[in-house]
């Protein structure tokens, strides 16, 4: 995102809906050195949410073409962008959401979602390596249908131009066996300790009563699950399952 | 993945804030879907949702609800947010019986939401939980924001609006309910609960001492 200073007023309304903070005051901006605000494009992740909520009265914000690799900030941060690949919008895939139809987590075993740069503090995909490559070492498979997994080489490397873009958040996500999830874990709680952001943690398992008690199981391995989630009621329906009960 | 897990909160604060959303899957059943899609919005709209959503669209703060529901295509993810488990257990009960097709989740406390579901007369097919925040927990907000901020999965709410929005209120310069409005814009899928937030800001100004 950029800042047309000849035409930014410095009213500042842009800064308050910055994801990033990357939006301040610049007396230097313009010729006459009145205040402007400006971009700091190497904070920037490209989200657009100044352009499209932020209401600058002088229609001073703009976004310029973003060429490889810059463009990766824009595709994951811009919830709006849509990934060619998997014509899914936003930062992931379907993954439970359509579970009731994909058949993506069966039992035994559990989806993991690592996503890097959540809660507002953004992500370098440097950052998102030292998860890579430990999940590399244990053998774990990247979902092929995320977006992230494109970017990401042998040995859980991220590609080199692609390492120093940033963007508001990324989601490394696999599927493991139910009983290696303790192993999983051990490695991302060795990655935390390393990373200078965040990353929330997201765990998928058909809910299946035999299996027994997720979040007391959960509790065990000493993780402390929130107590509101996601629930896929099974309501989807193959276009044949659908035809043949309407008849 | 995921963009209605992680809200943060206590249980008192995140009762009643209930996300219910559809969408087709790629390659199965998203061939036509857009009909279905917003036949599940306007179901929705029965039952008094404080906001409504589609990300190709955006959300009720900016724009009509006919205008959404108009504009839903087949690779939408449609979205209702809601204030009490009553008419999420009547909108989940009329999404079974009019069998739609794409899928349909549920997001929310799961004693919550579980209610809502076994009462509809429908089971959980799956279910997905979140293990919390990770990493250097010293870059994040305060807990106060996080609770608002973390309503809006893909980050689009910033924290400098909710200071600026909380600054707002303590000023006298709009009501709560104005507030929350403001703070729900940005998050373009529609599942910021403008409901919820309302008192999480009056509690947020409360705290603030303005000179």
């Amino acid at each position: 995102m950029r800042i047309d200073s000849s035409r930014c007023s410095g009213c500042g309304t842009c800064h308050g809906f910055c994801t990033m903070g990357a939006i301040s005051f610049e007396a230097a901006a313009r010729p006459d050195r009145r205040l402007a605000s400006v971009v700091d494009e190497e904070s920037c992740v490209d989200c657009g949410v100044c352009l499209r909520a932020g209401g600058c009265p002088e229609d001073a914000l703009f976004e310029p073409p973003a060429p490889w690799p810059r463009s990766i900030r824009g595709t994951f941060s811009n919830p709006l962008a849509e990934h060619k690949e998997t014509r899914v919008p936003g930062r992931g895939t379907e993954e439970m959401k359509t579970n009731d139809l994909t058949g993506r987590y069966r039992p035994g075993f559990v989806g993991v979602g690592v996503e890097m740069g959540r809660p507002n503090t953004g992500a370098y995909l440097r950052d998102v390596e030292r998860v890579t490559v430990g999940l590399a070492g244990l053998g774990v498979s990247l979902e092929p249908r995320n977006p992230l997994t494109s970017l990401i080489g042998p040995g859980g490397r991220v590609l080199p131009e692609a390492r120093d873009q940033k963007v508001l958040s990324c989601i490394v996500e696999f599927v493991i066996q139910r009983e290696r999830l303790p192993e999983a874990l051990s490695c991302l709680a060795r990655a935390a300790a390393e990373l200078d952001t965040v990353f929330s943690l997201d765990l998928v398992e058909l809910a299946d009563p035999a299996a027994g008690d997720t979040a007391a199981w959960l509790r065990a391995l000493g993780e402390l699950p929130y107590p509101n989630g996601k629930t896929n009621v099974g309501l989807g329906r193959r276009p044949e399952q659908a035809s043949r009960e309407e008849t | 993945m995921s963009h209605t897990l992680h809200r943060r909160g206590q249980v008192e604060d995140l009762a009643g804030d209930i996300v219910v959303f559809s969408m087709s899957a790629k390659g199965i059943n998203d061939a036509g879907s857009a009909a279905s899609l917003g036949r599940f919005l306007q179901l929705a709209l029965r039952y008094g949702p404080v906001n409504i959503g589609d990300m190709k669209t955006g959300n009720r703060q900016c724009l009509p609800a006919e205008q959404i529901v108009g504009a839903v295509q087949d690779t939408s993810i449609v979205h209702a947010v809601f204030d009490n488990p009553a008419a999420v257990t009547g909108l989940l009960a009329d999404l079974r019986e009019a069998r739609l097709g794409p899928s349909v989740i549920v997001s929310g406390l799961f004693g919550e939401t579980g209610r809502c579901i076994e009462r509809a007369g429908l089971r959980p097919h799956t279910t997905e939980y979140s293990l919390g925040i990770k990493g250097n927990l010293s870059r994040l907000e305060p807990d106060g924001f996080l609770r608002l901020i973390t309503m809006c999965g893909h980050g689009m709410v910033s924290a400098a609006l909710v200071r600026r929005t909380v600054l707002d209120l303590k000023r006298g310069r709009c009501s709560s309910e104005e507030a929350a409005s403001k703070l729900a814009r940005p998050c373009e899928c529609g599942v910021f609960s403008p409901r919820r937030a309302g008192p999480l800001l009056e509690e947020l100004a409360g705290s603030l001492t303005v000179f």
